[in-house]
């Protein structure tokens, strides 16, 4: 049981932005062998790249984009219940949300094919969703109840949200096609671990005027649960076997999918680039331990009715469990064991770029080394500069329609063994989002770290948004500059 | 190996160091409260002329009806306060008296609830009992598993009124609050 427990309340505590991560620094920062995750299609100089297990890629963000911890928590001396009123309940609609991402590559690596135009990149990640959209209604059931609000419809509709746990294999292909295209695809193979979902509940439930008694409670519901390896994770557990079946389930034990990304970059001119990617267009089908649990039908009860002339003759049944049965048989709760699909949360990637200043060859700041832009594993690179800037396009395709973010960006590039990424990007999370990632290339060892939110920093309890990146390769560019 | 240890510590080091936070209190958690009420029909009765007058005797009503629902878990284990709501109505040409007991699971009577009404023309009662801080004991209700329902009629057994569809009716409605936390 604790097992599974633990793993639903921690998907649900981290469940705080977007169901997956904008790693808007990352993308297009192409001195990075992990910018190939966002951008299969991205310009690759490397000859080979290895990264260091466990460590080559984690990142997690956590957001909430209409309540932070400090509205709640701070110890400023307002009462709890009141806070929780006017800064949750008075103020949270169903569009709001708290997610959580968190992903961990414990694998990853690339090379070159004999065909230099060719690069292959391989890898293997454990990745964690979750989103939960505020589900206003229920709050104000929870809180308030429906007393003294004839006609008032609580909408069930708004209680959405998913979560998964994925173990996810990818084999991505990169082909230069001319000076000035790159083309990529990536093929996904998801191992589902653990996955709920929640996202299309309809209903309401409201009190009327009723025709015989002073209320009619009608409940009008459509509401519906799916999970997949909690059952067998909790039985597992039960018998002290909840880590072998964690792996089991994380390496194709338990519920399969496939998946696919697709990139490019094209130059438009000597110094102007834009580059694009769809990410994630993949399902996973959840047919091993699924359990969907649903409510469904509608029924209006006015309490125990009792017309004496009518059940004269019948006046010694139980009227209580008679009504109970009725609503039960109109509003029956269901489950099954019946297989399901869930669609990945696709994502979409756009950015053009400026290039300016001077090449990254010319001048100081060079390291005598197998390493960085210009070195050429490939075939016939283009010349890096020391300055870029542009601005990216970030679209997710989410259970309440698709969420944007617009990233303005600006790339300095201190000869070949140190970049920097400065960002600016708003979204439904935050205007004042400013982020910032190095790239360290010291000798054959790649170490990159980014951070989001940096104005956040001041009072990190008050943020709505916090996202990191970092990873550490090895990587070769096949020989020395 | 070592030197990535180092720079992460060092760049995470300077983040901690860096970032700021004001004071948290995640023990105000304990003073949330959480008190909804809510608010539905418990039971309705109507009984029509024409069978009281079929009834020899003064009591022409006697049930006991089964009714869990106070004594649910949720609710038996959260309840704090609450109100029965009740509305009587008589357009019979009889006066009536009506009585409510509230029984436990061993038919002993927790309390009970008496109405008499005029013959009709009359009009409706209405009554909310608080049960609670401020009313009678909430014991009464998380422990109520039956609910017996007499009916005396204090008039004749023959006379009809004249109003349509004579008879009594019995509404009620109850609103509760409950602790959740």
């Amino acid at each position: 049981m604790r097992l599974t427990h633990y793993l639903l309340l921690g998907s649900v505590m981290l469940t705080m932005g977007v169901f997956a991560q904008n790693k808007q620094i990352l993308y297009d920062f192409n001195e990075i062998p992990q910018s190939l995750i966002l951008n299969p299609g991205v310009e690759t100089d490397f000859k080979w790249y290895a990264g260091v297990p466990l460590l080559s890629g984690v990142s997690g963000y956590v957001g909430a984009n209409g309540i932070s911890v400090n509205d709640i928590f701070a110890e400023d001396g307002v009462d709890i219940n009141i806070k929780v009123r006017e800064r949750a309940l008075n103020v949270l609609k169903p569009r709001d949300e708290f997610s959580t991402t968190v992903q961990i590559e414990y694998f990853n690596g690339g090379f070159r094919s004999n065909d230099p135009s060719v690069f292959y990149s391989f890898g293997g990640y454990f990745e964690i969703d979750n989103i939960t959209f505020w589900p206003q209604d229920y709050a104000y059931l929870i809180f308030d109840g429906n007393a003294d609000q004839l006609n008032r419809e609580f909408d069930l509709g708004d209680l959405n949200s998913r979560g998964s746990m994925v173990n996810v294999f990818h084999f991505g292909i990169n082909k230069k096609v001319d000076r000035n295209l790159t083309i990529g695809a990536r093929g996904k193979l998801y191992s589902g671990i653990v996955d709920y979902s929640s996202t299309s509940n309809k209903g309401y439930l409201v009190n009327t005027q009723g025709q015989n008694n002073r209320i009619a409670t009608t409940l009008d519901a459509d509401l519906m649960l799916r999970t997949s390896g909690f059952q067998s994770l909790d039985e597992a557990s039960d018998s002290d076997t909840a880590a072998g079946q964690f792996v089991k389930r994380a390496f194709f034990g338990g519920d399969l999918g496939l998946g696919i990304d697709v990139g490019f970059t094209y130059h438009l001119s000597e110094r102007t680039t834009i580059t694009g990617s769809v990410l994630d267009l993949g399902f996973i089908h959840h047919g091993n331990d699924a359990q969907s649990y649903s409510l469904n039908g509608k029924a209006t009860v006015e309490g125990i009715e009792i017309d004496i002339l009518e059940n004269f003759a019948n006046l010694n049944r139980d009227f209580w469990q008679d009504l109970v049965d009725e609503v039960e048989g109109l509003i029956p709760f269901e489950t099954d064991t019946d297989s399901y699909v869930t669609f990945r949360p696709t994502k979409l990637y756009a950015s053009i770029r400026n290039d300016f200043g001077e090449p990254v060859n010319n001048g100081g700041g060079q390291i005598d080394c197998d390493c960085t832009a210009g070195s050429s594993g490939a075939v016939e690179l283009r010349t890096k500069y020391r300055n870029s800037i542009g601005g990216q396009l970030y679209m997710i395709n989410r259970p309440r329609g698709p969420q944007i973010a617009l990233t303005g960006f600006y790339t300095r590039r201190f000869g070949n063994f140190l970049a920097l990424k400065g960002t600016y990007t708003a979204d439904k999370f935050s205007y004042t989002n400013v982020g910032l990632g190095m790239n360290l290339q010291a000798g054959p060892v790649n170490f990159y770290v980014m951070a989001d939110n940096l104005l956040s920093y001041k009072n990190i309890a008050a943020t709505n948004y916090a996202s990191f990146q970092l990873g550490m390769n090895i990587i070769s560019w096949g020989r020395n500059k | 190996m070592k030197g990535f240890r180092i720079l992460v510590t060092v760049i995470f080091g300077f983040l901690l160091v860096t970032a700021c936070s004001e004071q948290q209190d995640f023990d105000q958690l304990d003073n949330l409260e959480i008190t909804p009420t809510y608010e539905t029909s418990v039971f309705y009765v109507k009984a029509q002329e024409s069978l009281i007058n079929r009834v020899s005797g003064l009591s022409f009503f006697t049930q006991d009806f089964n009714f869990d629902a106070f004594e649910e878990p949720l609710f038996a284990e959260r309840v704090l306060s609450g109100v029965l709501s009740y509305e009587l109505e008589n357009t019979t040409s009889k006066p009536i008296e009506i009585s409510l007991e509230f029984l436990d699971e061993n038919e002993n009577i927790l309390d009970t609830e008496e109405f008499r009404m005029d013959a009709a023309p009359t009009s409706t009662l209405v009554r909310n009992v608080a049960y609670g801080p401020t009313g009678k004991s909430l014991d009464i209700i998380k422990n109520t598993s039956k609910i017996r329902l007499v009916a005396t009629n204090l008039g004749d057994g023959s006379s009809t009124s004249n109003l349509a569809n004579p008879a009594i009716v019995l509404r009620s409605s109850a609103k509760f609050t409950l602790e959740l936390k």
